[in-house]
């Protein structure tokens, strides 16, 4: 019973939905353009596309789990010196830089590929099938999963003009027999379709997922991503020499950063300090002085964690914090050749529990070097020093000396958090702890290294990406999109008119109706109200015959 | 995701897939590619070393003035330098690179003190203590500006792409941006530069 499918071929018609197996060009053979078009096909799939945002997924997990060179490239030094058999393959797999590594590009592009391959033709057929008309109405509408039948006074004529009104009035759009039909003019039918604005949900969320890839790369061409270590009383300018990780787009140069200056005035980490969340924090802030551009005002703004400072066009974010032992280092010489913040970082041992490293290459006649241990509040089990909570309550610094060749004068860049020992050696056989104030005089005269105190340092990522707002805007769209044509549903309604051969000049009326798609149900009431207020219309029309006059087609073929 | 069209709709759909594969590649191209910087206008390099930069004149950017402390704590206005050709070192004492060019620049600083040249540190994300060592470590003869918030940096960044130290720029008599190394400077390089500026005209 074909009566009930649409004559035309429907883009919604799920009977036209697989077609994704390759079919032969007329030739016969299947050559290598139809390879390519199968190819493609494929990768613009669902499937593929779900499996590739798989791979993503999973692809990203290494970069996760193991130390990565942008982000961490001292704990890619720690991971080659406690694994130096496996780091080297790790590293010939690109997993110490999984963001950077070429098969996570492939992933990545391909994806990319799959989505705008799926997206844009997807978009051309939405758009046209939002214009399309309702197709004719069905012989049999009895057969429709909706139906309804009754007898008027009127005209079959008349009946459907009275229902085409009604359908107009609903605000459906109709569809009437071609009068230049040869056979369709002695019938008389109406086709009605509502919810198109299902296809236009569906259309503005593909456009709006095409937006947001093209936000996606308009943020990694023209944005960047920089980390700055900025101790308190510290200030720094946002161009590439100061900072620390400097992660530019493809088109971002040196003179696209926003020339501003942040001044960390004070940073307090608040800790809980009884029951069972005792050490973890409880509030963080980061008060700061910045300026726009040089000779502009200073104003001043308490990061936190949640609250990022924007600044010309770039937000400022609070990433992490950690302690900043002061030391002071006089040679042999009796010159101060060290007089700084030097900051240690919170190793895996909790409770601040800090690493760090002096180098001090200007001391003679040897250069000096230092492997210390900063423990916030420090408590002395068995031996070993634990820090017992993150505050700096009892601070102490445990220190090994070095003496010799740092390895600074030539080579390559060294990490500040890498003491380089091969060519120094050890000036104390054990860790020497020193309170804040307290001094460790260096055996053989060497000089001495002073533990004046400490001030805390924050860890700062400044991130410029010009598609976040983009981004968002098209991401907010995708959604009321979604929500479109989730919620409105595509619905017919036809209506024919039979004349009445027992009756006297009356008709017979079918109503039939179907939705596209009724997940939610609800079409049956709707339907129900629409018989009814048909059949009331032409009871209303029978009882005043001469309607049809005021009766305008200005709604037919809209 | 994607649904064949109709048969009917297949010369549509075969323009639509050569935009959707232009547009694919195009993105690739974009991405992956990238393309390399050119070279600016006229910018000839030193050595055929790309990091050695020298300016024609007329396209020379004009140096920002600016003033600080030394790190022996007398104060410094670059505007007493006008009318001289100045080398400025971005450097500091924790940088590698910086400590393997020092004796290059204590060397041609001497060099080409009887030609009116005045070598200028910028001392960067340093503290006094350290830098005043390294100045000892190497002899370093000229003064130095402390610069330990790159506000300095940042007002040469607007002129002359800084990225990281140490970076040397050399400044003609009319106080524009004649040449710069971007890295560690050699001795060739620095020469060629200040031989260039030196001269009649330059």
């Amino acid at each position: 019973m074909t009566d009930v499918r649409a004559p035309e071929t429907d883009p919604f018609d799920p009977a036209t939905e697989h077609q994704e197996r390759p079919r032969p060009s007329p030739g016969g053979a299947f050559g290598l353009a139809d390879w390519l078009k199968w190819a493609w096909r494929q990768l613009t799939s669902m499937r593929i596309a779900l499996i590739l945002l798989f791979l993503l997924a999973l692809a990203s997990v290494p970069g996760s789990m193991l130390p990565q060179q942008g982000s961490n490239p001292s704990g890619v030094l720690q991971y080659y010196a406690s694994h130096p058999a496996l780091a080297p393959w790790l590293s010939r797999f690109g997993l110490f830089n999984v963001f950077a590594a070429p098969w996570f590009a492939a992933i990545y592009l391909l994806l990319f590929a799959s989505l705008v391959g799926c997206v844009v033709p997807r978009t051309f057929r939405l758009a046209g099938s939002a214009r399309t008309l309702p197709p004719r109405a069905p012989r049999h509408l009895a057969r429709l999963p909706r139906s309804a039948e009754y007898v008027t006074a009127l005209p079959p004529r008349d009946a459907v003009e009275v229902a085409a009104r009604v359908l107009a009035g609903r605000g459906f759009r109709l569809r009437r027999p071609d009068e230049a039909g040869q056979a369709e003019a002695s019938q008389h039918w109406v086709s009605a379709e509502k919810g198109y604005l299902r296809e236009a949900g569906n259309l503005l969320f593909h456009l709006a997922l095409l937006g947001v890839l093209v936000s996606v790369a308009l943020g990694g061409l023209f944005g960047y991503k920089a980390d700055r270590l900025l101790v308190q009383g510290q200030s720094f300018a946002d161009t590439v020499s100061a900072l620390d990780e400097f992660h530019p787009g493809r088109f971002v140069t040196a003179a696209s950063l926003g020339p501003f200056t942040i001044t960390l005035n004070r940073f307090d980490a608040r800790y809980i300090t009884s029951g069972e969340q005792r050490g973890q924090p409880s509030a963080f802030d980061a008060r700061v002085t910045y300026t726009e551009r040089p000779g502009g005002p200073a104003r001043t703004f308490d990061l936190d964690v949640n609250r990022p400072l924007p600044v010309d066009g770039a937000k400022v974010y609070l990433i992490g914090h950690g302690y900043a032992p002061v030391f002071t280092v006089t040679d042999a010489r009796g010159q101060v050749v060290y007089n700084q913040a030097t900051p240690f970082v919170a190793g895996t041992s909790g409770n601040f529990l800090s690493q760090g490293v002096v180098k001090v290459p200007d001391a003679q006649p040897e250069q000096l070097g230092f492997t210390g241990v900063f423990v916030p509040t420090a408590v002395n089990v068995g031996g070993t020093l634990e820090s017992v909570f993150p505050a700096a309550d009892n601070p102490v610094v445990s220190l090994i000396g070095y003496a010799g060749n740092l390895g600074m004068d030539s080579g390559a860049p060294q990490s500040v958090y890498q003491l380089d020992t091969s060519g120094m050696h050890r000036l104390t056989d054990s860790p020497q702890v020193l309170q804040p104030g307290q001094s460790l005089k260096l055996p053989g005269g060497q000089g001495t290294i002073t533990f004046t105190g400490y001030v805390p340092w924050v860890s700062l990522a400044i991130t410029h990406d010009p598609g976040q707002l983009p981004a968002l805007i098209c991401g907010i769209a995708a959604l009321g999109g979604l929500l479109l044509s989730f919620m409105i549903r595509r619905r017919r309604v036809f209506v024919r008119a039979r004349a009445n051969p027992s009756a006297q000049g009356g008709s017979t009326v079918q109503v039939g109706g179907l939705a596209r798609t009724d997940a939610s149900g609800g079409f049956e009431a709707e339907f129900a109200a629409l018989a009814a207020e048909l059949r009331s219309a032409h009871g209303q029309a029978a009882a005043a015959p001469p309607v049809q006059q005021h009766a305008p087609d200005r709604h037919e073929g809209e | 995701m994607l649904r064949a069209l109709s048969p009917r709709a297949l010369s549509r759909r075969t323009v639509v897939l050569a935009a959707a594969v232009l547009a694919g590649v195009l993105l690739i191209v974009m991405l992956a590619g990238g393309w390399a910087g050119g070279g600016g206008s006229g910018v000839t390099t030193v050595d055929g070393n790309a990091s050695a930069v020298v300016y024609p004149a007329g396209h020379r950017p004009l140096a920002p003035g600016f003033s600080g402390t030394t790190l022996t704590g007398s104060k410094l206005s670059f505007s007493d330098y006008r009318g001289q050709v100045v080398v400025l070192n971005f450097w500091g004492s924790w940088c590698v690179p910086c400590r393997e060019e020092a004796p290059t620049l204590a060397a041609v600083a001497s060099k080409y003190r009887p030609s009116g040249v005045s070598f200028l540190g910028v001392d960067v994300r340093d503290t006094t203590a350290g830098a005043l060592a390294f100045a000892r470590s190497f002899n370093v003869s000229y003064p130095s500006v402390s610069d330990p918030a790159s506000a300095i940096t940042l007002a040469f960044t607007a002129k002359v792409p800084i990225a990281g130290t140490p970076t040397t720029l050399v400044v003609d008599r009319t106080g524009h941006i004649a040449g710069a190394v971007f890295g560690t400077v050699t001795y060739p390089e620095l020469t060629a530069i200040l031989a260039k500026v030196t001269a009649k005209g330059g």
